[in-house]
């Protein structure tokens, strides 16, 4: 194995690592909300450090790795991939996140009826699922299953807007639960958000395997 | 301790004053890479640790240069020899004597009088796998070192001056004389010699620098300009004309 | 872009005037050794025999042979070298190796250059003067060979200095910085390396040597001498000497004029030899040096 070998493989294991810590993060946080556990919540409030701290050393590793190796072709497009992964995956940090923060927000226990009928737990179980399998598309080198982060992403968009509609009649109808179901409103944008970032990790893992640029592309032609 | 440290050293030739209070520690299994513009006085200090610059009429050299806390200026002149088996040295061409590949190798452990044929042959197969030259050269020990290609030929060097179990080496622009992948093959070696020994390399190309070593020096006019980690001097130095030299922006 | 047609014409015609008479001078050397060859041959081999290379000349020297001078060269070359080889070897290794450029250095060098311009009629009247006379070796082979191997030493230190200085600086440094001693060096490194050009030099100098007369005239040479010498205090014949005398001091010139065309063959062509022995050993060192 080369010097830059050894470097890019250093820098992917810390990538995975970061993944994981964000995996993780996602679960404690639906944790949290399905049990209304605070603790748990405040647990990943503050483990974003954690994630700020990897998410400041991949940028400090590509940097080091572009002024002392001049990376070109696959090199090159896995640090510019690493640099967008990681870009990426800190912003799901943040969004789990700041999920907690509107768990701990809350004034009284949520409504079990309100989380059900928005399917919150499903948009967290695809999130969740998505997170995994583009991990593991950049882990196999899997094109393909990439390519259906597409798909996924926009049945989070559908759910979305759904949530909206159930929140909105709830709202009117009980005015004890308005704080509450704002921030259930709150979450689940977060949650589609979640969806937004996975989907542009997908195309920078097409990029780095195919060097195709997919990003400002048409549905259609992603999928093909 | 460090492995190696140069305590204000100046080194004069003739009139000219090559050298001009250098001050540096290197520790024990790193690479430091020497850089700075022809004449800078970065091959001078690197002969410093060999003393090969005594070789040179004229030279007078002020300072103290320590190798595990030795002055190796201050030991006997017969025992030269001694300091410099404990610090080969690969020069800026590949430079193996007129005889066969194993004889190459042989030489240095004949020197230190070793006649042992086995342990020879021995010494010889670890040498060219640590160079990782062994398995392109194993079928032809016999034949001349001129048969091998120019890279082939600087592995060799390197293998030779393995053999005789320094704890430094000394390089000297060691793949400037070499095709690309040659260069990437000693680049690779060197970066795997490190586990064993602590290096020293002098090199004009600043992305060779940055791809094998673990600290850089700067010189300029006879100065140590800067001398920090490979990292923070590609990324972030502290002085001007560092920055101007390994951004290209000299003079 | 334009070519010039007319004013590039006489540039042509004027390089390639100066390339033939190049060409027609170094021809016409080739043309004269052949020449010289040819006389000497044509006149020399119809005395040349298996007679008159194995027996003593007869009947003032007019019949019989030359054998008794070719032995004496043989010794000569031989004595000669033997003093001139290690004392000049030696001495170029310390030009070369040791000695550090200054003032020392540059006067030995202008000496041994002074030594190698000297007439070889003067060395022949040191030679008698000190090994002769003051030495008391008398006219021997030993005091020729000490002569005819001080004409020899600058040419040896000279060759070898040249041959050391051939060897590039990177074998020693590669040697030194494994540990090796200087002297070390200089034995397994650069003396295997320099030694088909010193051997060139030393046969070289065999040749010069072989061809000498001044040198031996007062020291060694033998007039007439048909029995072979028994020692090194002993005087012997020299093909040259030999040859010088028959030519112009015989009592029947005319008669032996022959014996001295074929003395004269004879040496040329031990002369020859000893140069294409010279071209074939440095060729074959040269090879071998590269392959250990």
């Amino acid at each position: 194995m080369t010097h830059l070998d050894t470097e890019l493989n250093e820098l992917k294991v810390n990538i995975i690592e970061m993944w994981n810590l964000v995996i993780s993060q996602m679960n404690k946080g639906e944790e949290a909300l399905r049990t209304f556990d605070r603790d748990l919540a405040r647990e990943v409030v503050e483990t974003e450090k954690r994630v700020n701290m990897f998410d400041l050393k991949i940028d400090k590793d590509c940097e080091n790795i572009f002024a002392l190796f001049q990376p070109v072709a696959t090199d090159l497009r896995l640090i510019l991939t690493s640099l967008k992964i990681n870009n990426n995956l800190e912003r799901i940090g943040d969004i789990a996140a700041s999920i907690a923060e509107f768990t701990l927000k809350a004034d009284r226990d949520f409504n079990k009826d309100i989380l059900d009928r928005t399917k919150i737990f499903e948009m967290y179980a695809i999130a969740r699922e998505m997170l995994s399998d583009t991990l593991e598309a950049f882990d196999k080198e899997d094109t393909r299953l990439a390519r259906t982060m597409f798909n996924r992403d926009s049945q989070l968009d559908d759910l979305d807007s759904r949530a909206l509609d159930v929140l909105t009649q709830s709202i009117a109808a009980d005015l004890d639960q308005v704080r509450n179901n704002l921030l259930v409103m709150s979450m689940v944008h977060k949650l589609e958000r979640v969806g937004d970032q996975t989907k542009n990790i997908a195309e920078e893992i097409i990029f780095y395997f195919e060097a195709k640029v997919l990003k400002h592309k048409k549905r259609k032609e992603k999928l093909k | 301790m460090s492995k190696i440290e140069t305590k204000d050293v100046h080194l004069h030739y003739k009139d000219f004053h090559a050298l001009k209070g250098v001050s540096m520690a290197m520790e024990p299994n790193t690479v430091t890479a020497l850089i700075g513009p022809s004449g800078c006085g970065k091959s001078t200090y690197l002969r410093l640790f060999n003393r090969m610059n005594d070789l040179i009429e004229g030279v007078r050299i002020e300072g103290e240069v320590l190798i595990d806390g030795q002055n190796i200026y201050k030991i006997k002149k017969q025992n030269i020899d001694h300091l410099r088996r404990n610090v080969g040295m690969v020069f800026q061409k590949p430079n193996p004597f007129p005889k066969s590949i194993f004889e190459n190798i042989a030489y240095g452990l004949r020197v230190n009088g070793i006649t042992d044929r086995d342990f020879i042959e021995a010494k010889v197969e670890q040498s060219l796998q640590q160079a990782a030259l062994w398995d392109e050269v194993k079928d032809k020990l016999k034949k001349s070192a001129f048969e091998l290609s120019g890279g082939q030929q600087q592995r060799l060097c390197i293998a030779r001056a393995l053999a005789i179990e320094p704890s430094i080496l000394l390089m000297d622009e060691p793949a400037s004389a070499l095709d690309p992948i040659s260069t990437g093959k000693i680049e690779d070696l060197i970066f795997e010699l490190k586990k064993d020994f602590t290096i020293i390399i002098v090199t004009h190309n600043m992305q060779q620098a940055g791809r094998v070593s673990d600290y850089t020096a700067f010189f300029y006019l006879g100065n140590l300009i800067e001398f920090d980690t490979t990292k923070k001097i590609f990324t972030t130095p502290a002085i001007q004309e560092t920055e101007n030299y390994i951004s290209g922006r000299f003079g | 872009m334009k070519f010039p047609e007319k004013s590039d014409r006489k540039k042509r015609l004027t390089q390639s005037f100066m390339f033939w008479i190049a060409r027609l001078i170094s021809y016409s050397i080739v043309a004269i050794l052949f020449i010289i060859l040819f006389f000497i041959i044509r006149q020399g081999i119809d005395v040349i025999s298996w007679e008159f290379l194995t027996t003593a000349p007869r009947d003032g020297m007019t019949k019989g042979g030359i054998f008794p001078a070719i032995v004496g060269t043989f010794y000569l070359v031989i004595g000669s070298m033997l003093f001139a080889v290690p004392i000049g070897v030696m001495a170029g290794i310390y030009v070369h190796e040791y000695a550090k450029s200054g003032p020392v250095k540059r006067f030995i060098r202008i000496m041994t250059d002074n030594l190698a311009g000297v007439p070889s009629i003067i060395f022949g009247l040191f030679g008698m003067s000190l090994f002769v006379n003051q030495m008391n070796f008398g006219t021997s082979i030993l005091a020729g060979s000490l002569t005819l191997g001080l004409l020899a030493l600058p040419i040896v230190i000279r060759t070898t200095e040249e041959a050391l200085i051939a060897v590039p600086d990177q074998y020693r440094h590669a040697s030194l910085a494994l540990g090796g001693t200087k002297w070390y060096t200089i034995r397994k490194v650069v003396l295997p390396i320099a030694m088909p050009n010193i051997l060139t030099g030393l046969i070289l100098a065999v040749g010069r040597v072989s061809g000498e007369t001044a040198p031996i005239l007062f020291t060694v040479a033998a007039y007439f001498l048909p029995k072979l010498p028994s020692g090194v205090f002993d005087q012997c014949m020299a093909l040259p000497y030999h040859l010088y005398v028959i030519s112009t001091s015989g009592t029947q010139i005319e008669a032996s004029r022959p014996m001295a065309y074929g003395t004269a063959l004879v040496l040329i062509v031990i002369v020859l030899i000893v140069n294409l022995f010279a071209a074939g050993l440095r060729n074959y060192l040269g090879k071998k040096v590269k392959m250990n």
